[in-house]
């Protein structure tokens, strides 16, 4: 009776120290039990992270999962899917605390320099095995192909210049289309399929706004536009209009205008807003977003995709991470076609002069994925994600998901033929940005003038007169701390030639001849890749500076001035006599 | 009861401050021969653990007999790291432990990189500041004296010279190309590519294109690749010499095999339309110049 006593005294006075120890371990308990019923005792377990909630992607890695232990009985794939908003803490996290997935995905909701130290201290280099064939590619055309071959961007995004190391395996590549609701299309316009001439295009978008939708009383939307959807009409088809400044503006000829070349071309008065690429931009971007539902600037993502779905709105761009969902979504309701950004026909009265193609799509690849320094099973990590990036692999996980596959020779799904690449086109070619104010007023006028609160002759005064005033101030600024870019690269430097000294001592140590012979070469590789990068970027740092310097500071061109791509009087008389030598009898 | 829970609670406490007093006490590296300490600790730095490299090259500085190369080696990855980690770096520590190096291991092998460093933190002076140039152009200069032929004379070189020619002026670039002019005769392909290259900027400025052209065709047919670099690749050199004899010689059979050249390397490069526009360009004016001369 007095134990008894003893004993409600002791949990009435420690009641809450017990709740917290028993639900302590009940959730060890439910873990140990959950992990204990996905891993069958004995088996290899690979732990996969990745934001993607979207279902097909984890339908697909299921599936490929699935795939894998039919060659690897004893191995068990669990995914770990986290959202967006979440992933970035919950890496840190897992990486810190020595917890982390085999695999995780990497590259995004983190800030680069964050991943940058993260790949130094959590991650495994994949160096070793870019060069070597990719074992799934077993019996296809690139059996014998160096794994970063089999690549479609030969493995660009995985490769991490800092660490001179590759740090992951990508998956998928991307891109961005116009989605349309093609029975609604039908029922406004009459059309099958939305037309990829740009009047055609406008005259369509034209009708669609002139009828009334039944359901809400007002003209139907012929585009649903949001802050978001603006970013891919701008980049994917207002931007690339300005192609043509290059010709204009850049001044060393590297093919790309910079924001100093962008500065010193409206100081000296070879651009202004009036210059056919700039003004056929600022004219497409009005025509185009007029067709957007109103305010469109203040509203997000998911407003536009509402619009879309609840059948109010005819078109809407997206990227191919929305292309699976958004079919399954219409699925039902209405048939999704994709279509590519209209253009200019080549004899348009307005914009044939400076619209002269297509724009050029990088073929980067993303979701890609690394392999956590605190993997018991590395090499079957490492293995798993071979076979996700083999021919039949990649071309497999990406028919389900509804992504574009990363390797070559993998076929696309139909759905998405209309998302291959532009490998050649055009770009946009200005750079407005020179930091502080002018940056600040530049966003201020152009969010004006998108949603035609100014004129365009507003707009042009008005920015122009603030950045020939500011820009200067700005882009020095700017450019104070230039020689901090220096620093880190001096920092990064001497890590390279510690470990060439090291090389060369080890050459020098090794006594047998085979690994002599293999550690100068070691020691070899070492300096060269230590002189290809002190070449590359720590020579040029002063002199980049005091060029770029004279350049923006420059008020007047010399009198004999030539465009960059127009020939000299000298260049054409020497041109001309070598074909007069030619022609004379 | 409650009185045996007490106690086991304060005890448990107690070892718990105690573990967590002991973790953030001053770490020491121990263990391993000093060779291995070195690699160890270069590998930390690499890795931009700057706190455990300096352990570590402490560590192997203490084992390493004074003046030896392998105290010399240690003692310059430590001065490295107080030099160049961010944060935490102490340039005075570092330039101390520099000097330590010239003093008491004058015959190491590390000695040229050491002067090299010296002068690179004359150099590379914090933000906001302006560097002594006639210390720098100095403290290049004795290395390039002392140790002629030496890596660390070469990179010496290249930074003066480059620093001669961001003064963009006629007399200072007239004398870096002749300068220049005798790096690249030298065998050794050391650097032999960037001179070139810097030779292609002095012509830029002294407004020379055939000169330029030279310069550019002799750094890109020296240039060292680090194989592994997916970044490597010639798009831009074959752009830059295609537009440079296009535009500033008039070489148009030149200009053709640099733009064909990108065109079957880098089918997938962003300049491929450039490139097209650019074969059709010169196609145009050769045409419209013949139809002239032919009808005069």
């Amino acid at each position: 009776m007095r134990l008894i006593q003893k004993l409600l005294d002791f949990v009435r006075t420690y009641f809450a120290l017990l709740v917290v120890f028993a639900v302590f371990l009940w959730s060890a308990w439910v873990i140990a039990t959950y992990r204990a019923q996905q891993a069958p005792p004995g088996s290899i377990v690979i732990r996969l992270g990745h934001w993607q909630l979207e279902a097909s992607v984890r339908e697909g890695l299921d599936e490929m999962a699935r795939d894998y232990q039919k060659l690897h009985p004893n191995v068990v794939i669990i995914q770990d899917a986290i959202p967006e908003g979440t992933y970035g803490q919950w890496v840190s996290t897992q990486l810190m605390g020595g917890t982390a997935p085999d695999i995780m995905q990497v590259g995004a909701m983190l800030p680069d320099n964050i991943w940058l130290s993260y790949y130094n201290r959590y991650f495994q280099p994949l160096s070793r095995y870019v060069n070597t064939p990719n074992p799934h590619n077993a019996g296809t055309d690139i059996a014998d192909v160096p794994l970063r071959r089999t690549f479609k961007d030969g493995m660009k995004t995985a490769y991490v210049a800092e660490m001179q190391e590759y740090m992951s395996v990508p998956l998928s590549q991307f891109g961005v289309r116009i989605f349309y609701n093609k029975d609604l299309l039908k029922k406004l316009t009459g059309l099958d399929v939305a037309p990829l001439d740009y009047r055609e295009f406008l005259a369509v978008c034209q009708k669609i706004q002139s009828v009334t939708n039944p359901t809400s009383g007002q003209p139907y939307i012929p585009i649903a536009g949001s802050a978001y959807h603006f970013g891919h009409w701008d980049g994917m088809m207002f931007s690339p209009v300005t192609y043509g400044c290059f010709r204009r503006a850049d001044f060393n000829r590297d093919g790309f205008v910079g924001n100093d070349e962008t500065f010193v071309a409206f100081k000296t008065g070879q651009l202004d807003f009036l210059y056919p690429p700039l003004a056929c931009w600022l004219k497409m971007l009005r025509e185009v977003t007029g067709y957007f539902q109103t305010g469109y600037t203040g509203l997000g993502r998911d407003e536009a995709v509402f619009l879309f779905a609840q059948q109010r709105a005819v078109f809407m761009t997206t990227g191919t991470w929305d292309a699976r969902s958004l079919q399954e979504q219409a699925k039902g309701q209405f048939e999704v076609g994709i279509m590519d950004f209209p253009i200019p026909a080549r004899d348009d009265p307005v914009y044939g002069g400076v619209v002269e193609g297509r724009i050029y799509e990088t073929p980067g690849a993303g979701f890609r994925f690394g392999i956590s320094r605190t993997s018991k099973n590395f090499d079957v990590a490492l293995d798993f994600l071979l076979f996700l990036a083999s021919q039949r692999g990649n071309e497999k996980l990406n028919r389900i998901i509804g992504w574009i596959p990363a390797i070559v020779g993998t076929e696309l799904d139909p759905l998405l033929q209309a998302f291959e690449p532009h490998l050649e086109g055009i770009y946009g070619n200005i750079n407005f940005n020179l930091g502080g104010n002018t940056a600040v007023t530049w966003g201020q006028i152009y969010s004006l003038y998108q949603v035609n609160q100014i004129s365009f002759e507003d707009f042009a005064t008005r920015f122009t007169e603030y950045y020939l005033q500011n820009g200067l101030k700005d882009f020095l600024e700017q450019q104070r701390d230039w020689r901090r870019g220096m620093q880190r690269n001096e920092q990064y430097l001497a890590g390279i030639r510690g470990r060439a000294i090291l090389a060369d001592e080890a050459a020098a140590a090794a006594t047998d001849p085979a690994a002599k012979a293999a550690a100068e070469l070691d020691a070899a590789s070492a300096w060269v890749r230590y002189r290809a990068i002190t070449s590359s970027r720590q020579i040029w740092g002063e002199l980049n500076h005091a060029r770029q310097l004279d350049l923006i500071t420059r008020d007047h061109l010399p009198a004999d001035y030539v465009a960059p791509y127009e020939y000299s009087p000298a260049v054409l008389t020497k041109i001309r006599e070598r074909i007069r030598a030619e022609v004379a009898p | 009861m409650a009185d045996l829970i007490k106690r086991l609670g304060v005890a448990l406490l107690a070892g718990a401050l105690a573990a967590g007093g002991s973790a953030c006490g001053k770490k020491n590296a121990t263990g391993g021969d000093v060779a291995t300490l070195i690699s160890e600790a270069w590998t930390k730095y690499r890795l931009s653990e700057f706190q455990d490299a300096q352990l570590t090259f402490e560590a192997a500085r203490a084992s390493a007999q004074p003046g030896s190369d392998a105290w010399a080696m240690a003692t310059y990855g430590l001065a490295t790291t107080w030099d160049l980690r961010r944060p935490g770096e102490d340039p005075k520590l570092a330039t101390k432990l520099y000097q330590e190096i010239l003093t008491n291991a004058p015959a190491s092998p590390m000695i040229p990189w050491t002067e090299l460093a010296l002068a690179r933190q004359k150099h590379l002076v914090p933000v906001g500041q302006e560097p002594d140039y006639a210390a720098v152009h100095k403290a290049y200069q004795h290395i390039m004296d002392a140790f002629p032929g030496h890596l660390a004379a070469k990179e010496a070189f290249l930074y003066q010279e480059s620093i001669e020619l961001a003064k963009l002026e006629e007399a200072s670039t007239r004398a870096a190309v002749k300068r220049l002019n005798q790096f690249v005769q030298s065998d050794s392909t050391e650097f032999t590519g960037p001179a070139w290259s810097l030779l292609a900027v002095a012509h830029t400025t002294l407004k020379n294109p055939a000169g330029r052209l030279h310069a550019e065709q002799k750094s890109f047919e020296l240039t060292e690749v680090d194989p592994a670099d997916p970044f490597v690749e010639f798009a831009w050199a074959y752009w830059n010499l295609a537009t440079i004899a296009e535009f500033e010689v008039g070489d148009f059979d030149l200009a053709r095999h640099y733009y064909n050249k990108l065109l079957e390397a880098y089918p997938n490069d962003i300049r491929v339309y450039g490139c097209k526009q650019a074969l059709a360009r010169m196609d145009a004016l050769e045409a419209q110049i013949r139809a002239e001369e032919e009808g005069r």
